[in-house]
């Protein structure tokens, strides 16, 4: 904003000649200024970024396997990578399942963070301290740590899992396999993955819920609105901003979540049948070597996040340009 | 201001001579120093071997040092496609006899024929490994030790269950697990232990109803578990399993390790590599081994031949001397100590009489295919194991949509 006002002015002082040089070079500077702040930023994103998304691209164009990779060069092969994948049923498969586990997780991530949040707010003090600090614990574990305890508790042989469900009389779970089918191989990697992301949703959606005016909220009862109507017409519309961005973030990170199905799953158990997008670009790109075709299905799967998320963002704008 | 700026644009300046200095300087050193990269079973099993073959590289090569890194199986392939991209690959790297014809068809080994007189015993080498170290007449790899399946078992167990004497056919081996199930009557004891998706146990069934995996016809590959045969074997696995393991039918034969299993008191015997009685903790003075045997009376079951071999990277800028520590590393010397861990030597003439090298005497191997590794790594066989463990698919849809997928990988550009 402050560079695009200042930007014509500099122009301008630049064009001129004669007596007032010396004062527009004093306001050259000053218009350079911002960029000159800019410019440490702007390299390391280019040099962090930019250049892996270049090479990235210009990877997805080239056939490079194994054979390329030792002599440090690919061959051009248009868009065959991209075609390769485009007809390849398990793409489809794979979309499809990664979409359906992408809104599971997101919705439960979402639902039951906010719920949290609301619990925040209600419990006495010493509760509080009790939730938050369990909510930063939870955060703070590494994630190959917590899939290693996740995968233990769910243990075949000597999982705690069957055992407490045995000893509480829901049924034999003895020698029980978690990891049977494909659904509740994926129903454990979605409960290990909102487990893992309600801290900071729940977290950050109570900072937000402190921003909810007081007095209006006792307007609103006082007009005889009950807990859901408040929560709809007056919390919620507030915590929209916060909830957009909680929202779109997750999008991104289950969309394309490795570390927690790869692991838990384990490398022996994944197949076509219960690949998600991080995984099959994985598996096709490096497991098998390919590394052109890994690189198509890298941008394919960046322009399908990007799909996803502005189709959010775009609605949730329009709703809150409506809402008020 | 001006000053404080050029102050630090010489304090950077300065930062960034000392950095070249010191990275000129690590790779003077580096000169001298053989990368290697051995698995893990190296480390566990056989450190001294390694530290022998060390010692004396050193002693012929005063100055060099070398530098042993031990990988893992699981992730060492994806590491050294990273090493060869980088330009930083080992002078000498540790592949399984079944991940080599893939890389050796790519160039990302050295052409060790002419070579081959330096390495001990090259004229005897177990055909196994020689073959899988050599393509299109050219030998790429030197092979370093070999190792069979054998079934470790609990002599304290078998006793107890009246079990006199060693079971000679798989009918015998099924009725004496079911006498160890009667005298161990805990939740989860397997008789046998085997993993679901264990499918080198699962394929020596196959070969031993006269199956395979796959089968070569005028250059194209064509996956062969649909095959009567191989339909046969199958079925066989399938009602074995479900008669002498408790384990899950869904799991590999590393979660968890049978050993483990054992160890716990929870199982009468296992199948695996002849090394699993390394690990059997209290029950190591109660452990000894057979032959597993066929369903033919009187002959070993074929086992699967596993094994490694040692290959030098093209990007190695020390591939003579990579050739000399090999020397060492696989010398009869330490051949034979490698022997007395348990494993197979890698020459025929160095082969003795225990249980895992009479287990050798029938053996089964991979097809030699470019993209075999694909089909192992893309777990189409566990894949195929666990659905007809779990009865998700009959043996057949199982085995006939597993073989497509082997015809299709296997043949890839």
């Amino acid at each position: 904003m402050l560079g695009s006002r200042l930007t014509p002015d500099a122009a301008i002082a630049g064009a001129r000649p004669g007596p007032r040089r010396r004062v527009s070079r004093a306001r050259v500077a000053r218009g350079a200024t911002p960029y000159l702040l800019l410019l440490p930023v702007a390299v390391a994103i280019g040099a962090i970024l930019g250049y892996p998304l270049v090479d990235l691209v210009r990877l997805s164009f080239q056939r490079y396997g194994l054979f390329e990779l030792i002599r440090h060069s690919g061959s051009w092969v248009g868009v065959a990578n991209y075609s390769s994948v485009l007809r390849d049923g398990v793409f489809w498969h794979t979309l499809l399942r990664t979409v359906v586990f992408t809104a599971a997780n997101v919705g439960l991530t979402m639902v039951l963070g906010t719920l949290l949040a609301l619990l925040l707010v209600r419990v006495s003090a010493w509760a509080r301290v009790v939730l938050t600090a369990g909510l930063v614990l939870v955060w703070s574990m590494p994630v190959v740590v917590a899939v290693q305890v996740w995968y233990w508790m769910t243990n075949f042989q000597n999982g705690v899992v069957n055992y407490v469900l045995t000893s509480l009389g829901v049924g034999d779970f003895f020698q029980h396999d978690w990891y049977a089918t494909t659904f509740s191989q994926l129903a454990l990697v979605t409960t290990l993955i909102v487990w893992g992301a309600l801290p900071f949703v729940a977290i950050t959606v109570y900072a937000a819920l402190a921003q909810v005016p007081h007095e209006l909220v006792e307007a609103a009862q006082i007009d005889g609105a009950g807990p859901l109507r408040v929560f709809r017409d007056v919390t919620v519309p507030v915590l929209r901003p916060v909830l957009l961005i909680l929202t779109s973030l997750s999008i991104i990170w289950d969309f394309g979540v490795f570390t927690q199905p790869y692991l838990l799953i384990g490398q022996s158990k994944i197949t076509p049948g219960n690949y998600l997008m991080g995984i099959y670009l994985f598996e096709e790109g490096y497991f098998r070597g390919d590394y052109g075709r890994g690189a198509a299905i890298a941008i394919l799967m960046l322009l399908i996040v990007a799909a996803l998320s502005v189709v959010y963002v775009r609605r949730m704008a329009r709703m809150g340009e409506e809402a008020t | 201001m001006r000053s404080r700026v050029f102050v630090a644009l010489l304090a950077a300046v300065a930062l960034g001579v000392v950095a070249a200095t010191a990275s000129a300087a690590g790779s003077r050193q580096a000169a001298n120093r053989l990368t290697v990269w051995l698995q893990v079973d190296a480390q566990s099993g056989w450190p001294d071997v390694v530290a022998n073959a060390n010692q004396q590289f050193e002693r012929d090569h005063p100055g060099w040092t070398v530098d042993v890194q031990y990988q893992n199986w699981g992730d060492h392939l994806q590491k050294l496609d990273a090493a060869l991209a980088g330009g930083t690959a080992p002078d000498v790297v540790e592949m399984g006899n079944t991940e080599m014809t893939k890389y050796m068809a790519a160039g990302a080994f050295a052409d060790l024929t002419g070579s081959k007189s330096k390495f001990a015993n090259s004229g005897s080498w177990l055909k196994g490994l020689a073959s899988s170290a050599t393509y299109r007449g050219k030998l790429f790899g030197v092979p370093y030790y070999a190792g069979s399946r054998v079934v470790t078992y609990r002599t304290d167990l078998f006793k107890k269950a009246g079990i006199t004497k060693l079971p000679t056919s798989l009918a015998e081996l099924t009725a004496d697990a079911r006498k160890l199930l009667d005298r161990n009557k805990q939740r989860g004891f397997s008789p046998i232990y085997i993993a679901g998706t264990d499918w080198y146990v699962a394929m020596s069934f196959v070969y031993d109803y006269g199956g395979s995996i796959a089968r070569t016809s005028g250059g194209k590959w064509y996956g062969n578990l649909d095959s009567k045969r191989s339909i046969a074997g199958l079925n066989a696995y399938k009602q074995f399993f479900l008669a002498v393991s408790r384990a899950s039918k869904t799991t590999d034969e590393i979660h968890p390790n049978p050993y483990d299993v054992y160890a716990q008191g929870l199982a009468g015997a296992m199948l695996g590599p002849s090394w699993f009685s390394c690990c059997v903790g209290k029950y190591k003075n109660v452990t000894a081994q057979f032959v597993m045997p066929s369903h033919v009376k009187g002959q070993p079951m074929p086992g699967f031949l596993g094994g490694s071999d040692l290959a030098v990277p093209v990007g190695s800028s020390h591939q003579s001397a990579a050739v000399d520590w090999i020397a060492d590393f696989t010398s009869t010397e330490s051949e034979k100590a490698l022997q007395a861990k348990g494993n197979i030597p890698n020459a025929t003439n160095l082969l003795g009489a225990s249980v895992n090298e009479r287990a050798a005497a029938r053996s089964w191997f991979v097809p030699t295919a470019k993209h075999w590794v694909d089909v192992e790594n893309g777990n189409i066989l566990r894949n195929m194991l666990a659905q007809i463990l779990t009865g998700k698919l009959s043996v057949k849809q199982a085995a006939s949509s597993a073989s497509d997928n082997i015809t299709r990988v296997l043949n890839q550009s």
